[in-house]
């Protein structure tokens, strides 16, 4: 008797999970009938109860960053009367939560924007078009930003977006491993064969440490800064060709990929099961290439403040070149927002030179905002930050087109079989660059 | 599951006859009473309906509309292309891997999951100390959050830093990579499947052990059969309808597989090619690619396995499902 209460209320118990599931799928896919604000606004107060439908939603995807802009929030907030929430989903699940909102009308109503998926928010007028509002705006001044950042957000014209911040790559080392091995901290006459070599001598035969760390998908921080040291591409300026099969590009592959074979990183098995930063933290590789976006991870490790530092990546020594392949995300809001003017508000003092200075002092993110950087420098003083900085010196855009996403992934997925080694990179890089024509082509 | 399955079509033939009559007039004695039997259990049946036509129903034909469309985003612009995204799928290597992948999966996790299902259940079904903290500790991972489970499996398998690599090392064994060899990742995935849902299909297991009459044991032990043989004879047969209806839901289940191996792998693991399931590329290509017109006709190439093989299974089950 007793085992069967015990099942009946397990079962019961169950079933109302279940049935809780199917409430909010419910409500979700219900969306799409609803066409007014308000009542968008319920079904996203069903998602998270504390939100009152007076305050913005504000959709993020790093959660690094979430305790700096809450401090921002909270200044807009005292400043103006308007409240508003921010809400962190992990990047996996950002686009999809963001897709599912944008067709179910139920957009949240300020969120980040990013240069994969600009092009598809803008075609599909999703986002609020801010172009009358920046020229009539007093204290937004959109030259003050980087040129082709803005570019990323303005669709025909239009001005979709407020720039945020913009990113670099730079070098992170272990100098206890670089003492150990008597190597030389990298620096500015470093080439990507200094590089190599101190991958080789970082790594130690019993497998306990090896020189750096990269996986395929690894591309902004990783390897596509490579590719354009060495003269290739990934995409033609005008987006509409692939620059997969370039012999710079191919070059720059073969290196990485060398690095992986020569047994100067883990294992690719290892690497695909941990990221570069968790293998670089845990003190098994002596080199990793990382985004400033990872600032906030890294420089809060104890590990890395004891042993590592930052400088600029190394240059090719045929080239000379030292680029550093950037990207800046924009704050960007609902076209279907019932608080238009309440989220222009919001967006409008993100973008003002008083939060982004304050962005940068708080070290979360290099802010977009001409002259603000200066700051961010000091934001970890254990850390060589101005690296950073110098790396703006040759900056790539980060390559995008229509639909990134797709050539991106697929090109991650091919290039497994070159990091394992099972095939020639020269080949592996033709298929991509036949089936990325083919997927531009498509767009 | 008895019970269930005969009041099913004792019900439904009961209104096929009653509803012409029903609509004209009241004519026949009695009918009052059977009319209100009427509309009581087809309003008990509607909140079960609604949600199935709205959550199941619709939603189908809605997929099956959709994959003969190249479609734009957010559910706009979509272009109808008749059966393109079909012959696409069918020229498609990554599918049919997918296919096989999914295969593999359910063959490791349904046999196993039934079978220590099956035995948990018959060492519980008995007088014992802390029978019912047991059942509890069994059915506690079909409590826990898929997702929180996936993540919890993959620090145990992590190949550098995980449990049971660091187990295996300890005893002088070399690594294995559980999640990252193509040979062995399927499996490491059906294990945490098939740890999650064994409490689940012990706890119904238990309920077809309970029906079963005592007599027929006492029968057994007078005739002087062990234990093994009375297990054999008449255990197993006895609660073939509910191998039967376990056996169906979790093929079904397992074909479904999406959860853990979003979970677990990466998309640049090695194994990732070789272990995707078509759940997993129903999902890529509808939210992360956006081509849902393609990722609806993968999932209708899924539905239709699905139907065949529980068609064939209920075929099958004249042969060996006993229903005394």
């Amino acid at each position: 008797m007793k085992l069967k209460k015990v099942i009946v209320i397990a079962l019961a118990s169950v079933m109302t999970f279940s049935m809780a599931g199917c409430g909010s799928q419910t409500s979700e896919s219900a969306a799409p009938a609803a066409d007014s604000g308000t009542e968008a606004a319920a079904t996203e107060g069903t998602e998270t109860a504390t939100v009152s439908p007076d305050t913005l939603t504000v959709a993020v995807w790093d959660k690094n960053q979430e305790p700096g802009l809450t401090q921002i929030v909270n200044d807009f907030t005292a400043e103006t009367g308007i409240k508003a929430q921010i809400q962190v989903t992990p990047w996996e699940q950002y686009w999809t939560m963001l897709e599912a909102g944008a067709t179910g009308g139920s957009l949240p109503d300020v969120f980040w924007m990013h240069s994969n998926e600009i092009t598809t928010y803008s075609e599909y007028e999703m986002l609020l078009d801010l172009t009358d509002r920046i020229s009539s705006s007093e204290t937004l001044d959109m030259s003050k930003f980087p040129k082709e950042i803005v570019e990323i957000y303005n669709y025909d014209g239009k001005q979709f977006a407020v720039p945020k911040d913009y990113d670099t790559i730079a070098l992170w080392y272990n100098k206890t491993m670089f003492d150990e091995a008597g190597i030389t901290y990298p620096d500015d006459t470093w080439t990507w064969d200094d590089f190599a070599d101190a991958c080789k001598k970082l790594t130690k035969e019993d497998g306990s440490q090896y020189g750096y760390a990269l996986k395929p998908s690894n591309n902004q921080d990783g390897w596509y800064n490579m590719v354009y040291d060495m003269g290739g591409e990934i995409i033609t300026p005008d987006r509409t060709k692939s620059g997969m099969d370039e012999e710079g590009t191919i070059k720059a592959l073969e290196f990485v990929s060398g690095l992986v074979k020569d047994g100067y990183t883990p294992a690719y098995e290892v690497m695909t099961e941990n990221n570069p930063e968790a293998l670089f933290e845990a003190g098994k590789v002596g080199m990793i290439t990382m985004g400033s976006w990872m600032l906030a991870e890294l420089c809060n490790n104890d590990y890395v403040k004891a042993n590592c530092d930052i400088a600029v990546l190394p240059k090719d020594t045929a080239t000379g070149r030292r680029a550093s392949i950037y990207n800046g995300l924009g704050w960007a809001a609902a076209a279907n927002t019932d608080k238009p003017d309440e989220a222009w508000a919001l967006i409008e003092y993100l973008g003002s030179q008083k939060a982004q200075q304050k962005q940068s002092d708080l070290g979360i993110v290099i802010s977009a905002y001409e002259g603000s950087e200066t700051n961010w420098v000091k934001a970890y003083p254990d850390f060589n930050l101005q690296a950073y900085l110098d790396m703006t010196e040759d900056m790539v855009i980060r390559p995008y087109s229509k639909h990134t996403t797709v050539w991106e992934d697929m090109i991650s997925e091919k290039l497994i079989e070159a990091w394992n080694g099972t095939k020639e990179v020269k080949d592996i890089c033709a298929e991509i660059a036949t089936e990325m024509n083919a997927d531009i082509a498509e767009e | 599951m008895k019970r269930a399955g005969l009041a099913w079509p004792a019900f439904s033939n009961g209104h096929v006859k009653e509803v012409p009559m029903g609509e004209k007039t009241v004519q026949y004695k009695g009918t009052n009473q059977k009319r209100s039997e009427f509309i009581w259990g087809w309003l008990f049946l509607l909140p079960t309906m609604i949600g199935l036509i709205i959550l199941n129903i619709i939603p189908i034909f809605q997929t099956i509309y959709q994959s003969f469309f190249k479609t734009g985003a957010f559910g706009k612009g979509n272009v109808f292309i008749g059966f393109d995204n079909y012959t696409k799928m069918f020229q498609d290597a990554s599918v049919w891997q997918a296919l096989l992948n999914t295969f593999k999966y359910a063959i490791v996790e349904v046999p196993f999951s039934i079978i220590i299902a099956i035995v948990l259940a018959v060492l519980l079904n008995r007088k014992m100390r802390g029978r019912t903290i047991y059942r509890t500790i069994y059915f506690l991972p079909m409590v826990a959050a898929p997702a929180a489970v996936a993540m919890v499996w993959r620090w145990l398998y992590n190949s550098e830093f995980g449990l049971l690599n660091h187990l295996l090392n300890s005893i002088g064994l070399k690594s294995v990579n559980w999640i990252s060899n193509p040979n062995i990742a399927y499996i490491s995935i059906a294990v945490v499947g098939i740890w999650s849902v064994i409490g689940y299909n012990m706890v119904l297991f238990l309920a077809g052990l309970q029906e079963i009459p005592r007599d027929y044991y006492e029968a057994a032990e007078i005739d002087g059969a062990s234990g093994v043989k009375q297990f054999f004879h008449i255990t197993l047969p006895l609660i073939s309808p509910t191998m039967f209806f376990v056996s169906v839901t979790r093929i079904i289940g397992a074909l479904q597989v999406f959860d853990t191996i979003y979970m677990m792998l990466d998309k640049t693991n090695p194994a990732f090619a070789k272990t995707q399931s078509l759940v997993y590329l129903f999902y890529k290509y509808s939210f992360l690619e956006s081509n849902k017109g393609y990722g609806s006709a993968i999932v209708m190439l899924l539905l239709l396995v699905i139907m065949l093989i529980t068609v064939i299974q209920m075929i099958c089950q004249k042969k060996w499902v006993n229903y005394n």
